[in-house]
Parts: C-alpha cells; sequence; structure tokens
C-alpha cells in the first residue's frame, strides 16, 4: 500500500494529475538532489510512490527538510509511478528506505525491515472500501458483477490484494467477475474514475478516502462506500538492504519523535497521521495470509 | 394634421429605418455566418491537431492497457472543450473517452454510435485523419484519425464536433447588430423626419397654391412657392412662371372684354346720338320757324319756351355721350395742362387735400389740346373728389418714347376689383349720385386719341394711368 498525504489539488481533473501521469516515467522529484553526492554527507534516499503526494512538492520539500534538520544528513525523495519500482528500487539498493504498501513488504519480509508504522486516527490500522458511484443502483458487492472495475495497483493491499481474495472467498473469479477492469496506478485516481463514471466501482484506501474526503469532499461526495474491509496493517515505511544499522537507528528515532516537535506535527497534521510508531511484522500477517490463499493472482 | 401612410413625411423616416434595419440586420447575420464558419474550419483543424499531438501517446495507452492514462490525455485540461473525444481499440470498442458516462469502457462502438459509418480498412498514408460533416444530433463534424503501430491499425480516435460552443458568440454578434441598429434608428428616425418635413414642406405649398388655381384669380394670387436648385425648386419656379402667365392671360381677356364691350356702348350711343339729333334738330328748327312767321302771344311763347328748352337739354344730353375727340386742331401745350391745375384749385380747397402736382413736360406736345385738357380735368376732379376730406392727390406727367403719360392718384375709398371691371361704362351702377359721365368720356377720349387708360389699386391708392401717342407730325 502507498504512502499518503493529504493531497492538495481540487479537482480529479487538473492538469497536473494528467502531466504527472504523462510524465511519471523515471522522473524522481527534484533531480538534482535524486543522485547521491559523494560527499562528507550522504544524502538519505527515501523513496515514495507518487500516488497522492505527487504534486505537493512543497510540502515534500518542507518535510525533507525537517527530517534534514533532524538527522543532520540530506534527505532526498524518489517517486516512481508504481509500487513495483520502488520496490525495484528498495531491494536494489539504489534507495535507503521507503513508503510501501503492506503487502509488497510481506511478500519481501525476510530483505526489508520495518522503522515505522503511521498512526491514523490513533492506531497503525486502515481498510479497503469497495466503492462505487454515489447516485449509483448496486447495493452490494455482487451487483458489480459484469460491471467496470478499476484497480489501484497489482501490488497494492487495498486497492488489489484484498478485492481479489474477497470475491475469492465468495466463490468468484476476480478475472471475470467483472465485465473489464484497468490499472489507475493511484487510489485517487480509483475515486476520481469511480466519481466520473469511468468505472462503476473500485476499492481503494481507506486512509486516501478519508484525507480526499477532508480535503476535497466534493469528490468524495460523488462516491459512496459499499463495503469496508477487515483492519489491516498500514503501509509501512521499510529500510533496503542499504541503509546501514545506525543509519536505521537514526532514521527510526527522528520519525517516532516527529510527534514531538511542533513544525513535526504540523506536517504530520498535513499528512492526515497523528505519528509515526514502532510496530512489529506480526502487524501485516493478515496480509501474508491473503496473498498465500492467492496464489494464482496477477503476476503480483 | 393626420398623416396617413401615404405621406412622405412618414414614409421617408420609415424608409431610411427600414433600410438601417435590413442592413444592420444583414450585415451581423452575414458576419455571423461568416464568424461560424471560419469558427468551424478551425474547430475542426484543432481537433486533427490535438488527435495527431496526442496520437504517440494514446497508441502508448492502448498498448499497456492504461485506461486511465488514455481518459486523462483525452479530459485534458478542461474537460475535453466541447468536442466529444472517443478513442477505440482495435476491435472497435470504446477504450476511453471525455465523456465516460455516454461512452462506456468495453462497449463496441457501433452500438453508442449506430450511425458511425463502419471503418473502411484502408491503406496507411502519412496524414490518415479526416474531419467530415455529418448531421446526427448536436454533431457536426466528426473527425476520425485511426492509429497505427508498426504498420497495423491499433485503434482509432474519433472526435465528434459540435456548433455549442459557438452559438453563444452567434448570439453576441446578433445583439451588437440590434445594438448597432437601435443606435443608428435613434439618429434616423428624427433625421428622417427632419427631412422628410423638409421635402414635403415646398410639395405641400405647391399643391396648396396649384388646389386654388382656378378657384382664384390668378393675377392676385399670393403663393409661397418654393425655389432654389433642386427639382423641388425648378418645380415652383415653372409653376410661379405658369402663374405669372396664366395671370397675364387674364388680365388681357379682361382687356379686350372691356374694350370689346365699351366700344359697342360707344356706337350704341353714338346711333342713338344721331338718330335723336336729325329729329330734335328739326323740331327746334321747326319752334325758331313759328316763332319767326307768327306773331306769338305769351302763353304760346312759355309753351315754346318749355319745348324748346326740354329739346335743348335732350340735345345736350346725346352730345355728351357723343365726344368728338378731334374737333380742336390745336396743339396741345405745357400751359394747357398747368391750366388744369389752376382750374382744380377750387375744389382742392374746398376739398382740403394736398396735391402734388409734376408736370415734366416740354412746352408743345403732338396732341390736340381740349380733348386732352378735358381728359386730365375729368381725371383730377374725379381724384380730388375721391380723396376729398384730408387725402392727398398726386399728379403726373411726362413724355417718353413718343408717349404722353399721365398719372393721377389719390387717397381715400378704394375701389373694389369687381367695380374696376365697369369702371369705364356710362352711368355705372356703383356711383349712382353722379352724373356718371366723367370716365366714360375719358375713355371715349382716350380710344379716338389710340392711347389706353387703366385703373389700379395699390393699398389706399387708387391710381389712372393714361398713355396718349403724340401724332407722327404737328398735328394738320
Amino acid at each position: 500500500m502507498a504512502p499518503v498525504a493529504k493531497r492538495p489539488t481540487s479537482s480529479p481533473c487538473s492538469r497536473r494529475t494528467f502531466l504527472s501521469g504523462l510524465l511519471a516515467a523515471g522522473i524522481g522529484l527534484a533531480g538534482g538532489r535524486a543522485d547521491p553526492v559523494r560527499a562528507s554527507s550522504q544524502p538519505l534516499r527515501f523513496g515514495l510512490t507518487p500516488v497522492v503526494l505527487d504534486d505537493r512538492i512543497g510540502f515534500l520539500n518542507a518535510w525533507a527538510d525537517w527530517i534534514e534538520g533532524a538527522l543532520s544528513r540530506p534527505v532526498v525523495f524518489v517517486q516512481r509511478s508504481r509500487y513495483r519500482e520502488i520496490l525495484d528500487l528498495l531491494l536494489q539498493g539504489r534507495i535507503d528506505l521507503a513508503w510501501i504498501c503492506g503487502y509488497p513488504y510481506v511478500r519481501n519480509r525476510s530483505r526489508l525491515e520495518l522503522i515505522a508504522v503511521p498512526r491514523f486516527r490513533g492506531r497503525p490500522l486502515y481498510q479497503s472500501y469497495f466503492i462505487v458511484g454515489s447516485d449509483s443502483e448496486i447495493q452490494r458487492l455482487h451487483d458489480l458483477e459484469g460491471r467496470l472495475f478499476a484497480w489501484a495497483d497489482p501490488d497494492s493491499n487495498s486497492g488489489y490484494l484484498y478485492p481479489r481474495f474477497r470475491l475469492t472467498s465468495d466463490g468468484k473469479d476476480p478475472d471475470r467477475f467483472f465485465r473489464r477492469t484497468f490499472f489507475t496506478w493511484g487510489h485517487p485516481r480509483s475515486v476520481e474514475a469511480v466519481a466520473e463514471g469511468l468505472v462503476d466501482g473500485a476499492a481503494v484506501d481507506s486512509y486516501v478516502w478519508e484525507t480526499l474526503a477532508r480535503g476535497h469532499p466534493e469528490l468524495t461526495a460523488r462516491t459512496r462506500v459499499l463495503e469496508r474491509s477487515p483492519e489491516f496493517g498500514f503501509p509501512p515505511i521499510v529500510a533496503g538492504p542499504a541503509l546501514s544499522d545506525p543509519d536505521r537507528q537514526a532514521i527510526r528515532r527522528v520519525l517516532l519523535s516527529q510527534v514531538q516537535d511542533a513544525a513535526g506535527r504540523t506536517l504530520l497534521n498535513e499528512l492526515n497521521l497523528d505519528s509515526f510508531g514502532l510496530e512489529t511484522p506480526d502487524l501485516y500477517d493478515d496480509i501474508a495470509r491473503m496473498a498465500g490463499r492467492l496464489t494464482g493472482g496477477n503476476g503480483a | 394634421m393626420i398623416l396617413s401612410l401615404s405621406s412622405y413625411r412618414l414614409r421617408l423616416p420609415l424608409s431610411l429605418s427600414i433600410a438601417a434595419v435590413v442592413t444592420a440586420f444583414s450585415m451581423a447575420v452575414a458576419l455571423g455566418l461568416q464568424t461560424l464558419t471560419n469558427l468551424r474550419e478551425d474547430q475542426g483543424r484543432n481537433a486533427l491537431t490535438l488527435g495527431y499531438a496526442m496520437a504517440g501517446v494514446q497508441i502508448q495507452a492502448l498498448r499497456n492497457d492504461d485506461v486511465w492514462l488514455a481518459y486523462s490525455l483525452l479530459r485534458g485540461p478542461d474537460g475535453g472543450g466541447d468536442a466529444v473525444w472517443i478513442l477505440l481499440d482495435q476491435a472497435g470498442r470504446i477504450f476511453a473517452s471525455n465523456r465516460p458516462r455516454r461512452f462506456r469502457l468495453d462497449q463496441p462502438i457501433e452500438n453508442a454510435l449506430p450511425w458511425l459509418p463502419q471503418a473502411q480498412p484502408q491503406v496507411i498514408d502519412e496524414k490518415p485523419g479526416r474531419v467530415s460533416a455529418v448531421d446526427r444530433e448536436d454533431v457536426r463534424r466528426l473527425l476520425r484519425l485511426p492509429l497505427y503501430s508498426d504498420g497495423s491499425q491499433v485503434g482509432e480516435l474519433i472526435a465528434l464536433l459540435s456548433d455549442a460552443p459557438y452559438l453563444p458568440r452567434f448570439r453576441e454578434i446578433l445583439l451588437g447588430g440590434v445594438l448597432v441598429t437601435g443606435g443608428v434608428l435613434a439618429v434616423m428616425l428624427p433625421v428622417g423626419w427632419l427631412w422628410g418635413r423638409r421635402m414635403v414642406g415646398p410639395l405641400v405649398q405647391l399643391a396648396d397654391c396649384m388646389g386654388r388655381v382656378g378657384r382664384e384669380d390668378p393675377r392676385r394670387m399670393q403663393c409661397t412657392l418654393p425655389d432654389g436648385d433642386s427639382e423641388i425648386g425648378r418645380l415652383g419656379q415653372q409653376f410661379a412662371a405658369m402663374l405669372s402667365a396664366l395671370a397675364e392671360k387674364e388680365s388681357l381677356e379682361q382687356q379686350m372684354i372691356q374694350a370689346e364691350r365699351l366700344a359697342a356702348v360707344g356706337q350704341v350711343a353714338a346711333g342713338v346720338a344721331h338718330e335723336v339729333n336729325n329729329p330734335l334738330g328739326g323740331m327746334l328748327m321747326a319752334i325758331d320757324t313759328y316763332r319767326r312767321a307768327h306773331p306769338v302771344e305769351a302763353q304760346t311763347e312759355r309753351l315754346l319756351d318749355l319745348l324748346e328748352r326740354a329739346l335743348r337739354q335732350i340735345q345736350a344730353s346725346v352730345s355728351a355721350l357723343l365726344v368728338e375727340a378731334r374737333a380742336d386742331l390745336r396743339t396741345l401745350t405745357r400751359e394747357d395742362l398747368e391750366d388744369v391745375k389752376t382750374l382744380a384749385q377750387p375744389n382742392i380747397v374746398k376739398a382740403r387735400i394736398v396735391l402734388n402736382w409734376e408736370n415734366a413736360c416740354d412746352s408743345a406736345i403732338r396732341l390736340p389740346a381740349a380733348p386732352v385738357r378735358q381728359l386730365l380735368l375729368n381725371l383730377v376732379l374725379n381724384a380730388v373728389q375721391a380723396a376729398q376730406g384730408g387725402g392727398h392727390v398726386g399728379v403726373r406727367i411726362t413724355t417718353q418714347d413718343n408717349l404722353l403719360m399721365m398719372r393721377i392718384e389719390n387717397s381715400g375709398r378704394v375701389i373694389p376689383p369687381e367695380q374696376l371691371l365697369h369702371l369705364f361704362e356710362p352711368y355705372p351702377a356703383s356711383r349712382p349720385h353722379t352724373r356718371g359721365l366723367g370716365l366714360w368720356v375719358c375713355y371715349q377720349i382716350v380710344s379716338q386719341l389710340g392711347g389706353t387708360i387703366r385703373a389700379e389699386t395699390q393699398g389706399e391708392l387708387t391710381r389712372f394711368l393714361v398713355a396718349l401717342p403724340l401724332t407722327a407730325e404737328s398735328p394738320a
């Protein structure tokens, strides 16, 4: 699942969304800072999936500055349009840590270490929402049969793994249940696709939906939550093999203490989060179980 | 005055206004249609340009099954504007549209747009895009842009273009036309009204004046007629010329009638005088003879006297009708004319009038003295009598061009026009209290001398104008 910040731009059809979709391929945020510079202090490379944060450069700069101040080390955010790309960079050691979904985490638990887990509404948990258009006649999940449906990302728990698991549990083949599906490569886009009538339904991250409802109620008002999933571990911030142990301790300390700092709290508030907490990997066992049951998934 | 629609005072401003309205309206419509045509062409061109610009990324989206990418591209920054964009995949199913509720993902295009002609498999060329005109629902133009990748068609981009975005502009242009028309009308109506009045005013004068011809004496008609270089001005001048010609003709006719009547009266009078004079002379002779041949006793003598006096009175009356102008052969002199002034003096004093006497004649005037003296005296006494009680009389005598001109004018009672016609007849009905032969005698004298006499009035003045031709040589 993707790390998510409060999404700033208003309507679902902003040009920037459109352009960033076009330009997403391979262009990192603040390119100059993306390349590691062999200097006295090597920057910390922090991977983000550009799902909600993609055009909040001002916020990201502020957050990077804050972490830099606390860590005494430069911080560079690296963004990619797909979860998979960030995961690959992380596993290859080309970035130090990343904010990823619980699903790719559980699949690579052996090589990744939990640094911190965001607390949303007081708990390190979130859900998957099945949403439909607010004026849709669909009342139950099974009414979506033969309809158009949007997945978020093949590496998303709430936007792909769970909904497929849910249908499989009911004895449905998620690949045949809908007439046509496609990936939007981002939860906010899935919300938009439902609101615009592009699809009849979608499964989205509850944190994204609730954050959008806070910042852009006119968008979420055009959607209706059809069904809520059980709670899962919130998308964590994990360290890749490239990050040394002392560095892991350092960044963990910084993130855990962010809530104690006024500026840090402001940034957390912008993210619609309470704090970062320390959790054990078994928080994601439910996701791991689902992933284990869905062996025939779509190449995820 | 109630103006009917046929009046130029209404028709002129109305015509101007209608011309202005028609002009402004046709301008607005022409402009609007031209703008619409231009905008349509621009719209087609822009759609084609946009289609080509999108084609590469759309092919990629089709290849990667990236519906969202295709959708966000078609939706563009402003929801795709007014054009409806549809991206079809290889199988002719809708892959994306900026109207996602109407054109659903995975829907066959023949279901969504049944009227759309089946795409013909065609030879790949460099610019396969076509904008064609259609008329379906509100779709006016249709862009079809097949998408090729590596030599084979992978999809098609369709744009449905309508006139909807241009109608507001068309309305704006029309509204502009209406406003301009209103402004022009605000100027045209009063200008046209004034112009109409200016043009029609002279025509109305002319019509009024024409209406009086035949009912009034053209010699005394006072008409205000248009003047100037314009056609109407020339009309007015021509009409004035016609009026004066009419007046002249009328005047000549009157003179001829008068002359003929007076000549007839003169002949009758002369005939009667001769017929009366012959037996009268015999009777007088008989009385005389009787007196000489017989002693007459007193009573008979009184009877004869009575008879003779009565016969002589008849003789005098008849003689008064017979004017013998050429009886006297003495040539007129300046003094003869001055004598008239002297002779009239007692009457002038008695009537308390002012006499303005102007005699510009040479000593000898080649005219018989006695009739001219009588003529002038008659006219002067006549004038003095008319100007009685503090008026004035003017006499002016001149010679020019072998003519003796005499003008005698007086203030006082004006002679009505209808009396002027019968002024010179004997015993005129208008002057029963006079003996009534003064002007008749004057006329006879003037006629016998070959001259003219006429009377006219001017304001309070009554004027007699006499022109007598001088004889070629001194009278024989």
